[in-house]
């Protein structure tokens, strides 16, 4: 690999990890748990457009697994990375279909791949399907932040590249 | 058209005569062995149902609500004929009691040892201070709890035999310990009736009778959400008692301070453990109530340590922060219903 | 059909789909049978989807309780009692029942898939 990509993967990693933390302290806009932005999507999607999905994978795990880290939430850490790979593989796969002008689709795609990758380790955890009621509502919430988020990484890719 | 005027009403009958047939089923359940019936009192300061299933449930309920009225006439501390209000109104005399009533005061004296303290039946006037007993809610000051503190103290309580000797302006109460133990009677009165599958509720005190239900399956007990209406985790138990207790049951709020009602003894304060709800799940009643209110005083820690020392109960423990502390014992039957971080302790 | 516009419909039929499903879950607890009883007696016994927003006075030796019924919801609005409890439980949910004590008024569902509550 080329100093000059990891160096930019690397930023980029940073870069998400900084996102993240700083949507942990903004304040819970929905009380139901697993509703929120989601705003380091942006810089997945990004990635997903401009590199390899092997690279892609490498930012996007660490950014989890750092994450974790610095929230100190060990739990959490298992329901991002289920959500993470599913969002993860379905966005690579979509990835064929969907050219730069539709990054939005991809996102929402991502994003509600993300919230049914947490829903299925939730009830693995809790041994119960009483959390599928937050599915639904998590999808609509996925839906608006993955068009959010996908809009901006549309934006964003349009300048940078 | 002529067809339709035929059939129309031929399909109608049809239609009654099925819902005559299902009907049936329902009411012919005075013979069925595992009919449902269900009752309920207002006593010990509380709403009390009892549901009972088999041909003797209705005998077993009766037998159930008028062994816990009779307890409550026993043990009320505002009844002036009760057993307690005498004791309590005894000036320094020796006052003779019930076996029943020494059997439990020697009980709670026991778990005072037993819990370092942590229940205490003579907190009653400190209790009273604080409005908790009456709703007319008030802070006292320092001095006033102080003063009060002073009054309390189960090693001043005499026992011996049927009797019992309190300090003057001592005034002792079995909150903490009667519910739980009118559960233990009420549910040896449901057996005596023949009952074998029984759910007694005295006001979230859940005892069963019977380690299932008749169709086999186990009780399902909710835990209650400290912080909501709903319930947070789901346990199935056999025949066990399931307690709780927790600061949101009766409170206050007074100057943006939230005042709980369960005190704890060593300061006359409401108790500050950094748990929310506490819940233990053992054989006996009486011992689950008292082990409740007291994991609920000890905190995280010392809720722990007396697992460590004890073998017959298990225990749910809900922390401020919503995580679980929970012990080997109950972790395959315990199930959340909310996502929370959760720790089972082992031996 | 462009791309755009199938990726637009297959958003919308998500959002469509999971807006339907709350809907759905959010008027769940409803169908159920709401009973309101006082001494043991019942007094009420609802179909709480079918019951209009209306108002209901239960009275126990001189002292009152209204019973609100809101987009099938019920809560206590009111209670001549010296505690309150019954009015910060909130609203009805299948697993705890409202209940007064001085007043003696219970409100509960029927039937909850537990067996009872610890609380």
């Amino acid at each position: 690999m080329k100093t000059k990509k990891l160096t930019k993967l690397g930023l980029l990693t940073c870069l998400a990890l900084i996102i993240f933390i700083i949507e942990l302290r903004l304040p819970d806009l929905v009380p139901i748990p697993g509703v929120k932005l989601g705003l380091a999507n942006i810089v997945t999607v990004y990635c997903i457009y401009t590199f390899t999905p092997a690279e892609t994978a490498m930012m996007l795990f660490s950014r989890i697994l750092l994450g974790a880290l610095f929230s100190g939430n060990l739990m959490a850490l298992w329901y991002s990375i289920a959500g993470g790979m599913l969002c993860f593989a379905g966005m690579t796969l979509l990835r064929r279909f969907a050219d730069e002008k539709n990054m939005w689709f991809l996102s929402v795609a991502g994003a509600v791949l993300h919230n049914i990758g947490q829903i299925t380790v939730a009830m693995i955890v809790l041994k119960s399907t009483t959390v599928l009621g937050y599915l639904p509502f998590l999808l609509i919430s996925g839906c608006i932040a993955g068009l959010f988020t996908g809009i901006c990484a549309q934006l964003v890719t349009k300048r940078l590249n | 058209m002529p067809e339709i005027s035929r059939v129309l009403p031929m399909l109608m009958c049809l239609t009654l005569l099925t819902s005559c047939a299902s009907d049936k089923a329902v009411s012919s359940t005075a013979a069925d062995p595992n009919a449902k019936s269900s009752g309920s009192i207002f006593a010990m300061d509380t709403y009390i149902t009892v549901t009972a299933y088999g041909e003797n449930g209705d005998a077993g309920i009766s037998a159930a609500k008028d062994e816990i009225s009779r307890l409550e006439k026993m043990w009320s501390v505002t009844d002036e004929n009760s057993e307690i209000y005498a004791v309590d109104h005894a000036g320094s005399a020796e006052m003779s009691i019930s076996d029943e009533t020494a059997e439990l005061i020697e009980f709670a004296l026991d778990m005072h040892e037993r819990t370092g303290g942590a229940l205490d039946i003579s907190l009653y006037p400190v209790l009273c201070a604080w409005g908790f007993t009456t709703g007319e809610y008030r802070v006292p000051d320092d001095d006033e709890i102080a003063g009060l503190l002073a009054r309390t103290g189960v090693g001043k309580i005499k026992l011996s035999g049927n009797n019992i000797t309190l300090p003057d302006g001592m005034e002792i109460d079995l909150g903490a310990v009667a519910k739980g133990c009118a559960g233990d009677k009420a549910a040896a009165a449901l057996k005596e009736s023949g009952v074998e599958c029984a759910l007694l509720d005295l006001g979230g005190n859940i005892q069963t009778v019977g380690e299932t239900k008749p169709d086999g399956k186990k009780w399902k007990i909710g835990i209650r959400d400290p912080y909501g209406e709903g319930s947070v985790a789901t346990l199935e138990i056999g025949e066990s008692a399931v307690i709780t207790s927790g600061g949101y049951e009766r409170y206050f709020e007074e100057d943006g301070v939230v005042y709980k009602h369960i005190l704890d003894p060593k300061t006359g304060r409401p108790a500050e453990s950094g748990l929310v709800s506490a819940t233990a799940i053992g054989k006996e009643g009486r011992y689950c109530d008292s082990l409740s209110t007291s994991l609920y005083v000890l905190g995280a820690e010392g809720a722990e340590k007396l697992w460590r020392e004890s073998e017959d109960f298990d225990m749910v423990l809900i922390a401020e922060d919503g995580s679980f502390i929970i012990t080997e014992g109950i972790e395959d039957s315990f199930a959340l219903t909310v996502p929370a971080e959760m720790k089972v302790l082992k031996r | 059909m462009s791309r755009r516009s199938i990726f637009i419909i297959i958003t919308a039929v998500i959002m469509l789909g999971a807006g339907a499903w709350s809907v759905y879950l959010m008027l769940r607890p409803a169908g159920e049978t709401v009973i309101i009883s006082q001494d043991g007696k019942e007094l009420y016994r609802l179909d709480i989807t079918r019951e209009p927003d209306r108002t209901i006075e239960a009275e126990y030796e001189g002292r009152k309780n209204i019973i609100e019924i809101k987009d099938g919801e019920v809560y206590m609005s009111h209670a001549d009692c010296p505690d309150h409890i019954c009015i910060e439980t909130g609203k009805l949910r299948p697993d705890t029942p409202i209940v007064c004590l001085p007043n003696r008024l219970v409100i509960e569902y029927e039937n909850s898939g537990l067996d009872g509550t610890a609380r």
